[in-house]
């Protein structure tokens, strides 16, 4: 390959990484990152690797807005609260558990 | 340690988890039932190696496996990453207007209160219990694989995949559009 073609890969592939609305590079790198994602969050990756990520992120819109779910995904079930045993339903559970126990 | 002091310690904890992992409430009281008179019985056995809490969410979770096992229809297979590909561009957002809103005031939505339960209970058992012992009830991963008896690479690999089942369900199912700013508003 000449170094005139050779280049003008290069600047074609630089092209298509920029394109804002675009999706032209490799589904193989949306599925890389997508196996990080959940370490990405919870900052468990090099630096390194953490730069690859938000590089892609800055390629590629659909990966972003994947993340983005993601994220809000992991917020909702961090908040998701679970309703709270009452005094009398906690003193029921104790005396049942009590009579298991004495039956045994 | 007596009976009482390891209940009125531990009950709400475990009453928590056990409505998370089982969803209903009936399931719930069975669970934490059954973990304490497990607790009590093997009480001899526990060594002090991890904390008291770590063991009874330890007990639990095997006992909550063991229930699912017995159950017909209650989903047992391994989630693969690729199948949380999205296929269109639809499956990309979650279907919920909560721009704007924090988690709690977006959660409180019955109906996306209600998606989200349902989600995690379609979830098979061994990536929910992950989930709900990491992202819900707080614990690290590696207390997550001392509960599990996992190491911490595969703890974090079942949680990615239970998150991404989760994000997946919430994205085709949505709730209303406008729902959730009509109860913020009032």
């Amino acid at each position: 390959m000449s170094r005139r073609e050779n280049s003008r890969k290069v600047a074609t592939k630089q092209v298509k990484r920029k394109t804002p609305q675009g999706h032209r590079h490799s589904k193989a790198g949306c599925v890389k990152v997508l196996q990080r994602l959940s370490a990405y969050l919870d900052d468990e990756l090099t630096t390194e690797v953490c730069k690859e990520v938000r590089a892609h992120m800055g390629a590629c819109p659909k990966c972003e807005l994947f993340l983005a779910s993601l994220r809000q995904t992991i917020s909702l079930c961090r908040h998701f609260k679970a309703s709270p045993l009452s005094p009398a339903k906690k003193l029921q559970l104790r005396r049942e558990i009590q009579k298991a126990i004495s039956r045994a | 340690m007596t009976f009482d002091r390891m209940y009125l310690d531990n009950a709400d904890r475990m009453y928590r988890f056990a409505q998370r992992l089982c969803g209903e409430e009936e399931d719930a009281r069975d669970l934490v039932q059954e973990t304490f008179l497990n607790a009590y019985r093997g009480l001899p056995q526990f060594r002090g190696d991890s904390q008291f809490s770590t063991w009874l969410y330890r007990i639990a979770s095997r006992l909550c496996l063991a229930m699912r096992r017995r159950r017909k229809g209650e989903p047992q297979h391994e989630l693969s990453i690729e199948e949380f590909i999205p296929t269109s561009d639809g499956e990309l957002r979650l279907q919920i207007p909560a721009d704007g809103l924090t988690p709690e005031q977006a959660l409180a939505n019955k109906q996306l209160r209600r998606t989200l339960r349902q989600a995690i209970q379609e979830l098979p058992a061994k990536y929910r219990v992950v989930l709900v012992l990491r992202d819900m009830e707080g614990l690290s991963a590696k207390e997550v694989g001392t509960v599990m008896g996992l190491n911490e690479r595969a703890v974090k690999s079942r949680l990615h995949r239970a998150r991404l089942f989760i994000r997946r369900e919430l994205a085709a199912r949505g709730i209303g559009s406008g729902a959730l700013r009509t109860e913020k508003g009032g």
